[in-house]
């Protein structure tokens, strides 16, 4: 049934049951009110997760309080081409220290374009030209945010990492040494 | 030869991640702990968030009851002007009945919802790897039998309804075209996607509405109502 691939969805863009289930109706409202208007020109399944996700991007917008395009927030040091900071030190390794808690605590921290990206393709499974014809994309785009996604949750995870080992060190009372 | 440096690496990381993967970058990522180390992270998110996306929920009853009092309250569903309709006995429960938690089946709402239900289902990406083969050769035969029953069935129904009362009679031919067009749906997009076992089983219960719905007619015709 795919009023839970809506759902599920919903759920992991705004993080909390309540606001999923409210989305959700708000999406199938969507489809009532506007199944007149689909001809068959995409998926069907296609065209009811883009009505899903604008609901749900319409949703993150107003709680932001501002519009959000998906060309928003690119990183600094990205425009210059140059590593950010000393990345993948080995202690900080995510391989086998990844949980779906920790994953969905970061991917809420995302901006509204990379987490839709994120979710969509990573999570949800869909490929990158669906992607681009849900969200009134480019292809090159969809990938494009995705990689930033990506690396920037990898920055959320391993920063979740520290703040875990320093209270660890804390814990075990050797907290005096820093390790920034 | 000449391995990139990581900054150069970095610039392919996006094209790695897609699979674009040369000679020079898998040789710097081999001698490189640090983008070995990227790598590996990169991996074990997307690896991660796969496996989230296999975890999913329904979404509470609750949902359908609310959307559907939205629904009468914008009259995109006709819940009153059809329930009066429905036979005292033996009205057909099961999934359709509990869709939005309504006690009865409700013809023209219920049947709406249905097509928009099946819709979602019939046409989604799909996981599920059949034999194309055997159900072309298995499932066409069966639904085109069920069709040319229908079909059948319905000029009869049609003729005996001919002298039941006309309001009655009107309504339920409305609720015939819903039907049909809920079918025509489902055919199409079992065409478009013959391997998706959800649009079949959708497709199989699409027949079986109509013909519970013309069961319903036949015994109106019969009695007048």
């Amino acid at each position: 049934m795919h009023s839970r691939r809506v759902y599920s969805l919903c759920l992991r863009m705004v993080g909390n049951t309540a606001e999923a289930e409210d989305l959700t109706q708000e999406a199938f409202l969507q489809l009532f009110r506007k199944i007149g208007t689909f001809r068959g020109e995409s998926a069907f399944s296609t065209w009811l997760h883009r009505l899903a996700v604008n609901v749900v991007l319409m949703k993150l917008r107003k709680k932001s309080g501002k519009e959000t395009s998906l060309e928003q927030v690119t990183e600094p040091d990205e425009e210059s081409g140059t590593p950010r900071r000393d990345f993948g030190a080995p202690d900080l390794a995510l391989s086998g220290s990844i949980d779906r808690v920790n994953l969905q605590r970061a991917v809420e921290q995302l901006p509204p374009g990379y987490k839709s990206v994120f979710v969509l393709h990573d999570v949800q499974g869909y490929e990158h030209n669906e992607i681009a014809e849900m969200m009134g994309c480019s292809i090159g785009n969809s990938k494009s945010q995705l990689h930033k996604a990506r690396m920037r949750l990898r920055d959320l995870l391993q920063e979740e990492l520290r703040a875990k080992a320093r209270e660890d060190r804390r814990a075990a009372g050797g907290g005096a040494a820093s390790e920034d | 030869m000449a391995t990139m440096g990581c900054n150069e690496f970095l610039k392919q990381l996006e094209g790695w991640m897609e699979g674009e993967r040369g000679a020079e970058a898998r040789a710097h990522v081999k001698q490189c702990a640090k983008c070995s180390a990227l790598v590996a992270d990169l991996d074990a998110i997307q690896d991660r968030a796969h496996a989230w996306g296999a975890e999913e929920a329904a979404p509470p009853d609750r949902v359908w009851v609310s959307l559907r009092a939205q629904l009468e309250s914008e009259g995109l569903i006709r819940d009153a002007a059809v329930a009066e309709l429905e036979p005292a006995a033996g009205a057909r429960r099961g999934w359709r009945a509990g869709f939005f938690g309504a006690p009865r089946p409700v013809l023209a709402g219920a049947y709406l919802a249905l097509l928009v239900t099946a819709a979602i289902a019939l046409t989604g990406p799909s996981t599920r790897q059949l034999d194309e083969k055997r159900w072309m050769t298995g499932t066409q035969d069966t639904t085109g039998a069920l069709s040319a029953q229908l079909d059948s069935a319905e000029k009869s129904t049609i003729s005996a309804m001919a002298v039941s009362d006309p309001v009655v009679t009107a309504s339920l031919h409305d609720n015939l075209a819903i039907v049909d067009n809920y079918i025509t749906l489902c055919e199409k997009s079992v065409r478009e996607d013959p391997e998706n076992e959800i649009a079949r089983d959708y497709l199989y219960e699409a027949y079986q509405q109509k013909a519970d719905l013309l069961e319903q007619m036949t015994e109106r015709g019969v009695s007048g109502r």
